[in-house]
This record gives structure tokens, sequence and C-alpha cells, in this order.
């Protein structure tokens, strides 16, 4: 009975607000203070360094004209739509690698190989097969985050609890509840897990290849930033994406019921 | 008294409703051929509670896949009722001695498994499911997850599970193996009332003698590889029984009966371990 007593909630002889909690917020003002006192040593080049109030008021404009809303909705069709196909071709083929040992021999090794592989070397290839557009953009974000999520998949499918798999054929589960029922439950700590990283590597090889060649979405606006020299709008937007993927990837994680979902 | 019957001279009524027929399994190994079940043979009438006693290596666990419908090569025939079975069938419901719930589903859910594969509509399964569960006595547990219930606790969910679908004939692989003696007793009691209480064709799989003989009408003592069917038991035991028969003097003759019979083989299997162990240092008998 001692696991049922546990599951209660553990924070109710805790403070407020813990020693970690303020030693965090201790770092982040440390941090805040050292920039703002290069920012006015004037030792770095005038504007590599904005203040802090420029950074601010740059992010206020930023988040005050309906023009980022366009760009950002861009990049984020973009992740959104290389998730949706990458994340499902990877789950299939983690599944089938994972089921057949066979095809696991034979393919597994070149997906190890090409997993970590920069796939912006591949952007030119994108770029002549679907043009400037989101195309290329969707297309380098999908190579991205194929692999570790079929990675993933296959090393959650072969790490089910066999006993498992006997009850569901026990049961005469057809393969398709097999799959609906059985193995994706069983695997879904393991698929949360290569989603998260694949929106990771989703988000990067988008924005990366924005910034190469592109005409609308975030890179576009912060290499268009960068070009013009304007570092506090270039600041804005990093920080405000910086935000947006803790936040996206926050949401992968509560979807998933990673939090809500007892283990064994 | 103590009848015990010769292993060829099995009542053969021909109202059984599991027939095993001259089953052999044989395993390739690296060292050769390994002949796990030999020519076995069993009845089970309807109703009956019939156990399988045997040391480890007797390959007991092999036979309850080749009943389950889970292995399939074997030589010889399983059949229910006059049909012979080629893989999991519906009139059979497997117990398994590993933890084996659905950690992502609740009680609920995972004694409605199941129903759920048959495509019944939920409303009922649901019904269904709460019925089994307080037949098992963890009513007030519906919503909770595995992970939140004892060891006990769990397997009790399993056999809800199997239960619900409502199997001709219940298997169960040593299903209380993995626990403490205490809860292995008041388990078996469980198992014992639901058992009579729903009249339930069962085959168990155990290596446990007290377990063997505490619930079953008749009792397959197996031989140390190959295994062999060795003696068969009856155990005259008044009904309804609960574990309160293990004091009585009667349930004790049996005991040590069937420990005479199962020691000879468990000791057989330790020293064939040992020759293996002494023979192969590093690949170990298992």
């Amino acid at each position: 009975m001692a696991e049922t007593l546990r599951l209660k909630p553990a924070a109710v002889s805790a403070p407020a607000v813990s020693q970690v909690t303020v030693l965090r917020v201790v770092i982040i003002l440390t941090l805040l203070a050292s920039w703002e006192l290069l920012a006015r040593s004037g030792w770095l080049y005038r504007d590599v360094v904005p203040s802090l109030f420029a950074i601010s008021r740059a992010i206020f404009d930023l988040l005050s004209h309906g023009e980022y809303y366009f760009h950002l909705a861009v990049t984020a069709g973009e992740i959104g739509t290389a998730l949706l196909i990458g994340g499902l071709a990877g789950l299939a083929v983690g599944i089938l690698l994972g089921a057949n040992r066979y095809l696991a021999k034979a393919f597994e090794p070149y997906l190890y190989y090409l997993g970590p592989t920069p796939k912006i070397i591949f952007f030119p290839i994108m770029i002549m097969w679907f043009g400037v557009g989101p195309g290329s953009k969707i297309a380098l974000g999908t190579l991205s985050c194929f692999f570790p999520v079929a990675l993933s998949a296959a090393a959650g499918m072969r790490g089910i609890d066999k006993v498992l798999i006997r009850v569901g054929k026990s049961f005469r589960a057809s393969t398709w509840q097999m799959v609906t029922k059985v193995y994706l439950p069983a695997m879904r700590h393991p698929i949360i897990n290569g989603v998260r990283l694949g929106l990771g590597v989703a988000l990067i090889g988008t924005l990366l290849a924005e910034t190469k060649l592109s005409n609308k979405g975030i890179g576009f606006l912060i290499i268009n930033a960068y070009s013009t020299f304007d570092m506090p709008r270039m600041y804005a937007m990093l920080i405000v994406l910086f935000v947006l993927s803790i936040g996206a990837n926050a949401l992968v994680g509560r979807l998933g019921g990673l939090d809500g979902i007892k283990r064994v | 008294m103590l009848t015990p019957t010769k292993p060829t001279s099995q009542d053969a009524t021909d109202d059984a409703i599991l027939v095993v027929d001259n089953i052999v399994v044989r395993f390739e190994t690296p060292e050769g051929p390994i002949v796990a079940v030999d020519d076995v043979s069993l009845k089970v009438k309807p109703g009956e509670f019939l156990s399988v006693i045997g040391p480890s290596g007797c390959g007991k666990s092999t036979l309850f896949n080749v009943v389950g419908g889970l292995l399939g090569h074997y030589n010889g025939k399983v059949s229910v009722a006059g049909e012979t079975i080629a893989g999991p069938h519906q009139s059979i419901g497997m117990v398994f001695q590993e933890e084996s719930t659905f950690p992502w589903r609740t009680v609920t859910d995972n004694v409605a498994f199941p129903l759920e594969l048959t495509g019944m509509a939920k409303a009922q399964r649901i019904e269904r499911a709460r019925h089994f569960i307080a037949l098992v006595g963890l009513d007030g547990f519906e919503n909770r997850y595995p992970g939140e219930l004892s060891g006990g606790m769990r397997q009790r969910v399993s056999l809800a599970r199997t239960l619900a679908s409502e199997p001709k004939i219940l298997l169960m692989d040593e299903p209380f193996a993995a626990l403490d003696e205490q809860t292995r007793l008041l388990l078996g009691d469980k198992v014992l009332q639901i058992q009579q209480q729903l009249k339930q064709t069962t085959l168990l799989i155990t290596h446990n003698i007290t377990e063997a003989v505490q619930m079953s009408d008749r009792i397959v003592v197996m031989t140390y590889r190959p295994g062999k069917v060795k003696r068969i038991v009856e155990i005259d035991l008044p009904r309804p029984r609960t574990s309160e028969i293990v004091g009585s003097e009667a349930f004790g003759r049996y005991v040590a009966q069937i420990w005479a019979d199962l020691r000879e083989e468990a000791s057989r299997g330790m020293r064939d371990e040992e020759k293996h162990t002494l023979s192969h240092p590093k690949g170990g008998a298992s």
C-alpha cells in the first residue's frame, strides 16, 4: 500500500518557494545584469550587445505588428506539416523495423548513419525539387524529424513487454487491434520522446532553411534583421522564438500524457 | 483414500471438453535438439479443475503455450469440444505467470479489453467488466491504474480480464508464482471460490504442491526433461474447499505422495543442471 501513499501530493510540507527556484532566479538576474553592464560599458561595438531597454522595446514593437504573426504562421505551418509527415512516416517505419528483425538488420544501420548527418546539406536538392517556397522548408523539416522518430519507435517496439503481446494474441486481437491497442500505447513513452526530439530538429531544419533562402517565415525575418543590422529586433525575435519553442516542447509532453499516466 | 492411477489408464470418458493428444515439442538449441514435451496426453472434463505439476524444465510452460495456441511447432493435437485448435481459441482463456496488466488502462478498461476486441458496445462492456471486477473482489478499484495496485491485486485484474472473455476453459500458468506465500494462499481461496461458483473448467500449470492439492480434482505429475506424464493423482477431498484444508490430515498425505514423485524428478533435474554447468562453465543452466 506504500505505492498508494506515495501518489498523494508530495509538496504539502515543502515551502512555497524552494531554494532551487531562488537560485534559478538569481542566475537569470545575474545574467541580465551582466548583459546590461556589457551593453553600457562600450567595450563592444555599438549595437552588438543592445541594452535590455532597447530589446524590450523591440519585443513590444514586434508583437504589436501583424506582419510578425503572418511570418510566425508560415513557420509554424511549415514545422507542423513537417512534424506530421515526418512523424507519421517515422512511426510507420519504426514499427515495421521494430517488428521485423530481418528488415531491421538490413535498414537500421542506414538510419543510424543518416540520423546524425546535418540535413541542411540536402537543402540545395530540396530547393531543386520543391522550390524556394515553404515546400523546401517542409521537406527539410520532414527529413530532420523522420530519423529520431523512426529510431525511437523501433527501439520502443522492441522494448514492449513480451507478455503484453502474448495477452493480445491470446485474446485473438487482429493485427490492427494489436497495433492500436497494444503496440502504440505500450510504446507511448519512447514515441513521445521521439516526437520531442523530432520537433527540436524539425524546428532547427526549418528555420535553418529559412535563413538560407526564403522570402517569408521567422528565419527570413531574423536574417533580414541581421543584414540590416537591426540588432535589438534580431534579439527580440530570438527571445520570442526561444519562448515559443519551450512552449511547443511542453505542449508535446503534455499532449502525450507523459505526466498524466502512471507507470508501473 | 489415495487413488493413484497409471498414466495409460486415464479415464477415457468421451465427455472431455479439452483433449490434449500425444503432444511432442522439440526445440533446437546450439547444443542439439531438446525434447521439451514428450508424448503428453490429457483429458479435462467439463467443470473439472486439473493441475499439471512438475519440476522446472519439465516443459509445463511449453505445454501451456501449446494448449493456449501460442506455440506453432509441435506434433500431436489439442482439441476443444471436438474441434482441433490452430492458434489461440476463443474457448480457452489464458492467465500468465508474468505481470500482464496493461499499465495504461484502468482496472475497468483492462478487464473490458477482450470485450472491446469483439466490438461490444462501451456501456455494455463496462457493465460486464464491473461484474467480473466484483467477482475477484476488486470493487472500489475500478478507476485505478495497475501501477497503483499491489502485485496480488494486479494478478486478480488479469484473472478478471480472462474471465470476462467467458472462456470454456481457464488456462493458468503459475499465476501466483511471483506472490508471497500468504497472498498466494488467499488468492488461491479466491480462485477456488470463483471456480466453484462458475463451475469453471480449469487447467492450472504449477510447481507448487500445496496450491495443486488445495484446488485440484486431479493432478498430473510430470517428469523432468523430457516432460512426460509420470502419474495422475485423483484428489478426493470434499468441496467446497478453502485454504483451511491445508491443515487436514488427508491433505498432508496427498502432498507427501506427490512430493515423493516430484522429488525424484526435481533431484534428477538438479543433477542434470549441475552437470550442464560443469561442462559449460560460461553458458550456465538458466
